[in-house]
């Protein structure tokens, strides 16, 4: 088996509380994400899904190094890149690069297109000339199903799903090798969001990317990915093949989100049972004593308020962090 | 039996600086007691704007050019768009309510839950504030807030997604309205609690026996939710027929197109068949089939005509040339 393109190992991020006005004192953290390993390999899909405040965004976002890890390792291409500095991250932003969930907030609304396009192109000297910074910008408008004449527009010009488009024309212009997709398609309609989906195969296909994709929507991620890790509070609870997480899941969170999420099928509708879960999330400033889930898990027993489970392994392709493991022997 | 509400050739433009935004065009639909009817749609279909032409709530430069809502709750036909203002006061909230996409703006974060439950009831049930109190705990007891009594006296921000929106239902419920108009209700929550607030809306619905009109962009909640169901594109009702019809024998190229173009949880499937193109801009747009640029099945005259809205099976409406065809689809079935 080939080397993992992305490793990390126990990563961390904890944003502290700090009381005070002056004096700041340092009170708690938010652990946003809290001691997560996984590794990727090329050309897969690796999902992180979970509810909103389950520190999938914080993740990825520690592992580009746009915010710096607590602790732990995030290994790119064989490099432990946690304590890298400016300079020497400078070959891996090129290597890794994200398209956000909202294209409007993403481009700039004073920059034309053709700027838009051609900006990194030139920072990272992927070229020599404005010229062929120019033509490459026209080839990657071509790629994403835009045309050239777009070139001298502005964003506001262009509806959702083709800004989105122009963002992933940004990203791809420097050649990257991971694509950090944030919930790519959420903030468009669905007849927009297969097209851009449908995109994103392509490239992968024809570029041997390998992506990290955040998302909430289970039936996309299905789609999508290849493996995926399920996060709540910070911590990854179940981890595995998609198909086998998706068709067989141990941990009653997996259990309880995949019966949330609606099947397009009014017949399925009527006829399945749901786990409907009580309550809400807990805040992450005060989670719950031992496994984070307990207060909410209609299986919980006297172990689970006390501590939190291990990683059990199921299969070779299929991890979970949960007694019932044990008791049922899975 | 009569239906409760009907609208009948509703139209409602926004009147711009550039140009005419015909949101929506000659809608006409029934909905009756007891029955949940869904109006789905993308992003500028018309789906809000027709809801909230029922509850008058449009403003200028947008303006109701035509047609009748005519409501039958009150033991007699009246046309709620020639209904004086305070007779329509009188039917908003008591008769007809509604619960918004985002609890956080449609509760005034400057009162309790308690207030905003109890000016709805005094305003419509001629109760002193003794027995407003108690309803309005018996309807937070209702949607399932705990502690009924010491959340009566919280703040909307006290309060988390899922319960605000659990609070504005208890809102909109109290006055036990005959007609229940949701607009995205659980489109900012996350799953597991849009799991709850739909299986509490279903269940509450079922208890009142409240006619609900149940606006979504989710063809996995409509599917759930509704008994029949509106498909709206660029401002006009594109199919109108029951939830199985909807999903099992969609007729409209648009409806077919949008039902392969959704990833679903409880299949592998190979790829998504994308509607290629975009959705329609709206301003000035000549009465045409709106779908026709991005239609497959396109003839001739749909760049020139607008299809009627036909019924082709019983019960079942279709605004198309050119629908789907059975044979078709059986051969689409049989490539997947």
């Amino acid at each position: 088996m080939n080397e993992p393109i992305i490793k990390v190992q126990n990563l961390k991020k904890y944003f502290p509380i700090t009381k005070g006005f002056m004096i700041k004192k340092h009170v708690g953290d938010v652990k946003a994400v809290d001691d997560i390993s996984f590794e990727v390999y090329r050309k897969e899909t690796f999902a992180l899904v979970g509810e909103s405040g389950c520190g999938k965004t914080t993740a990825a976002r520690t592992m580009l190094r746009l915010i710096d890890p607590t602790e732990g390792k995030i290994e790119i291409l064989g490099q432990d890149i946690s304590n890298y500095n400016r300079t020497q991250l400078l070959p891996f932003r090129r290597k890794m690069q994200i398209v956000f969930q909202n294209p409007i907030g993403s481009l700039n609304p004073r920059m034309t297109i053709g700027q838009i396009l051609t900006e990194p192109l030139l920072f990272h000297k992927i070229v020599e000339t404005k010229q062929e910074a120019y033509d490459k910008a026209i080839e990657l408008l071509r790629m994403v199903g835009l045309k050239p004449y777009h070139m001298d527009r502005y964003p506001h010009q262009f509806s959702g799903g083709q800004k989105q488009r122009i963002a992933i024309a940004r990203a791809l212009s420097v050649d990257p090798e991971i694509l950090f997709l944030d919930e790519p398609t959420s903030a468009l309609d669905v007849s927009v969001q297969a097209q851009i989906i449908n995109l994103f195969l392509k490239f992968q296909e024809e570029l041997n990317l390998t992506y990290i994709f955040i998302s909430h929507d289970l039936s996309l991620v299905r789609f999508i990915s290849n493996k995926v890790a399920v996060m709540y509070l910070g911590r990854i609870v179940e981890i595995g093949d998609v198909d086998e997480v998706f068709e067989n899941p141990v941990h009653p969170y997996t259990k309880a989100l995949l019966s949330a999420s609606p099947i397009p099928d009014p017949k399925i509708e009527k006829q399945r049972k749901r786990i409907i879960l009580t309550g809400g999330v807990p805040s992450p400033i005060a989670r719950p004593s031992g496994c984070f889930f307990h207060p909410r898990c209609p299986f919980k027993t006297e172990k689970c308020e006390k501590e939190y489970p291990k990683m059990y392994k199921i299969s070779e392709n299929h991890q979970v962090s949960c007694y019932l493991v044990e008791k049922e022997g899975v | 039996m009569e239906p409760i509400l009907s609208v009948r050739n509703l139209s409602t433009w926004f009147y711009m600086e550039e140009g005419v935004v015909k949101a929506v065009n000659d809608v006409n639909f029934d909905l009756h007691e007891n029955e949940v009817v869904g109006i789905v749609g993308e992003t500028g279909s018309g789906k809000s704007v027709t809801v909230r032409s029922i509850m008058r709530l449009i403003h200028k430069p947008g303006k109701i050019v035509s047609g009748k809502i005519i409501y039958r709750g009150r033991g007699k036909e009246e046309d709620i768009l020639s209904l004086p203002d305070d007779e329509m006061t009188k039917i908003r909230g008591k008769e007809i309510s509604m619960v918004f996409q985002d609890p956080l703006t449609s509760l005034n974060p400057l009162y309790t839950i308690g207030d905003q439950l109890m000016e709805t009831i005094i305003q419509h049930q001629n109760v002193d504030r003794k027995t407003a109190w108690e309803i309005g705990v018996e309807m937070l007891k209702k949607v399932q807030i705990p502690e009924a009594e010491k959340r009566m006296m919280a703040y909307p921000f006290e309060f988390s997604g899922g319960m605000r929106q659990r609070a504005v239902i208890a809102i909109a419920l109290s006055c036990n309205p005959k007609v229940l108009i949701a607009d995205e209700p659980t489109t900012a929550l996350d799953v597991t609690i849009q799991a709850q607030i739909l299986d509490l809306m279903r269940d509450l619905q079922k208890e009142f026996k409240t006619g609900m009109l149940f606006i979504t962009h989710d063809l996995g909640v409509i599917a759930s939710m509704a008994d029949r169901i509106i498909v709206m594109y660029g401002g006009r009702q594109m199919e109108v027929a029951s939830a199985e019809d909807i999903f099992y024998n969609p007729l409209h190229p648009y409806t077919h197109m949008l039902l392969r173009a959704i990833p679903r949880l409880d299949k592998k499937q190979d790829k998504l068949e994308a509607i290629p193109g975009q959705p329609p801009r709206m301003i000035e747009v000549p009465d045409v089939c709106p779908f026709a640029p991005r239609c497959p099945r396109r003839l001739d005259k749909c760049s020139k005509e607008l299809p009627e809205l036909a019924e082709m099976e019983p019960g079942h409406y279709v605004r198309c040339f050119n629908p789907v065809v059975e044979s078709e689809k059986s051969e689409a079935i049989t490539n997947e």
